[in-house]
């Protein structure tokens, strides 16, 4: 059975008329690595925010870790196996990289020390200088050093590689694909398709605020087939209202289909309205995403 | 503990500022009592209503009001337009802990600032041959305690209500002196304590109006507390 660290049933939240998240139905495997896809103002960053107890649900419930964090006694004690890395990576400007190590250490009993100062020295994050005086780069990795030096359960970064330089994002991206091994479950958000792809092993699309696609990695590449039809008349699209048809594009007498099951029944389907296949394909995630979020328009 | 340091470090160049401002005036106020008797208050009048006029009901109450409604400033709410709020609350403390941390350190640092003309003007007084009772001084030092920590507890609340770093400035402001002029009304004056003039010792002074106050002021700490935790970031 399935060990499931985040689980939301219904969540929503509505921002006076605006319905931010609606009925999100979300499941996070424990130990893997799972990138939170979905456009700006999808409801990625609320969905984060009410895990973490920041932001209210309007309805629904969930757990994480366990604990529901609707709760506010159990959401405290998620908490204390959580860390989060914020969209704005911005951290205490007043305080020194050192300040700032101290204090945070302080609300974890299992802090690791070691583990800081080995991580210290590997991000080359001068211990003296005011965290106001860092780049946003560095804050990035100092914000991951807190989050790693407490061996979390679970790190939740929202859009992590935000305004970091190619090497930074390179950098941070390798260091949270091997998180995993060490009992660390990842769950980050990102509009960065090529990243999600390259570290996760599974995705979760978020469209307006509903679950639309929530896979692996390898079932997107072994189900997931284009194909590309062609027609002497008119596609007729009601053809294809299919189970297993994800999208439809039309484009004069050509017609593209996203199938998540193989691509036979569809060709079949096709063979019965006259139409010529043109090409079948493997689809990447960016034209997964780009067929969810595009189709849900 | 350690939330009480990060509550100390957001608010100690407010209360730096504050420590300087009025000890340097209390000083000059005393030291130099004969130039400025002659700018803010009578030349005619005894040393002890001098100080009075000029410190304890005057310029430099004036000044501890500021003060202590800029010392209220801060919060949540701040720490979001700065991008911090996300790190605050996740870490595995409650609101209320973190509203806690930041009224206790305020109101240490509003009585500290209220007892420092209180200690100042009877140290410093014999520097002129004059003398002021300890006693009288921190009488003074006391009120100007209970009120400060009214006044902190309006910019505190202030603080949740508006978000921005100016707007809950100047509502706190326009609160606390829309209140004080309020006071003052025909008809309203009776029902209505000033609190400025419980600060100055010439409004009612007497134990069940300073734990009125002290209530007042404990009740606006919880309101934003409540506030605070059942509200967005």
């Amino acid at each position: 059975m399935m060990d499931y660290v985040i689980e939301t049933h219904d969540l929503s939240k509505q921002f006076g008329t605006v319905h931010a998240v609606s009925g999100l139905n979300l499941r996070v495997a424990r130990n893997q690595v799972t990138g939170f896809l979905g456009r700006n103002g999808a409801g990625k960053s609320t969905t984060i925010k009410m895990l973490l107890g920041m932001t209210h649900p309007t309805s629904g419930s969930g757990l994480l870790l366990g604990h529901s964090f609707t709760d506010p006694k159990q959401d405290l004690e998620a908490r204390r196996k959580v860390a989060y890395c914020g969209e704005d990576k911005q951290l205490y400007a007043y305080m020194t990289v050192k300040q700032l190590i101290h204090f945070t250490a302080s609300f974890y009993p299992d802090w690791r020390s070691e583990v800081a100062a080995s991580l210290l020295h590997q991000f080359q994050l001068p211990p003296d200088r005011k965290v106001k005086a860092l780049s946003k780069g560095m804050r990035t990795k100092l914000a991951l050093l807190l989050a790693l030096a407490r061996r979390p359960a679970l790190l939740i970064l929202d859009e992590p590689t935000e305004g970091l330089d190619p090497v930074s994002i390179e950098e941070l991206l390798q260091t949270l694909s091997g998180l995993p091994a060490d009992g660390t479950t990842v769950f980050f958000s990102s509009h960065q398709i090529s990243e999600v792809e390259r570290i996760a092993d599974r995705v979760c699309i978020i469209d307006r605020g509903r679950l639309a696609v929530d896979l692996s990695l390898d079932e997107i590449r072994q189900d997931h087939r284009r194909i590309t039809l062609s027609f002497t008349h008119q596609p007729p699209e009601h053809l294809f209202d299919m189970p297993e048809v994800r999208s439809i594009e039309t484009n004069g007498r050509q017609m593209i289909v996203v199938s998540s099951h193989g691509s036979d029944a569809v060709v079949e389907r096709a063979k019965t309205a006259d139409a010529v296949v043109v090409d079948v394909a493997p689809i990447n995630l960016r034209e997964l995403f780009l067929g969810t979020v595009q189709d849900h328009q | 503990m350690m939330l009480l340091y990060k509550a100390w470090l957001e608010s100690r160049t407010r209360f730096l500022l504050g420590l300087v401002a009025l000890s340097g005036l209390s000083a000059v106020f005393v030291l130099f009592n004969h130039d400025v008797r002659a700018v803010v208050t009578d030349q005619n009048i005894s040393y002890g209503e001098y100080i009075w006029r000029g410190i304890f009901k005057g310029q430099l109450r004036d000044i501890f009001v500021i003060l202590t409604l800029l010392l209220g400033l801060g919060g949540l709410d701040r720490e979001r337009s700065y991008g911090t709020a996300g790190h605050t609350l996740a870490l595995p403390v409650s609101r209320w802990r973190l509203i806690a941390a930041r009224a206790l350190t305020g109101i240490i640092e509003t009585a500290l600032l209220a007892i420092l003309p209180a200690t100042l003007v009877p140290a410093l007084s014999p520097f002129i041959h004059e003398s002021y009772p300890w006693r009288l001084a921190f009488q003074f030092g006391a009120l100007w305690t209970v009120g400060g920590i009214l006044i902190f507890a309006i910019g505190f609340l202030s603080s949740v209500l508006f978000a921005g770093e100016y707007s809950a400035a100047v509502a706190a402001i326009v609160l606390l002196f829309g209140y004080s002029i309020a006071t003052d009304l025909p008809g309203v004056e009776h029902y209505l304590v000033d609190i400025h003039d419980v600060m100055n010792g010439s409004g009612p002074h007497d134990v069940t109006t300073l734990a009125a106050i002290s209530i007042a002021a404990a009740a606006t700490i919880w309101l934003a507390g409540y506030i605070t935790s059942r509200k967005d970031y």
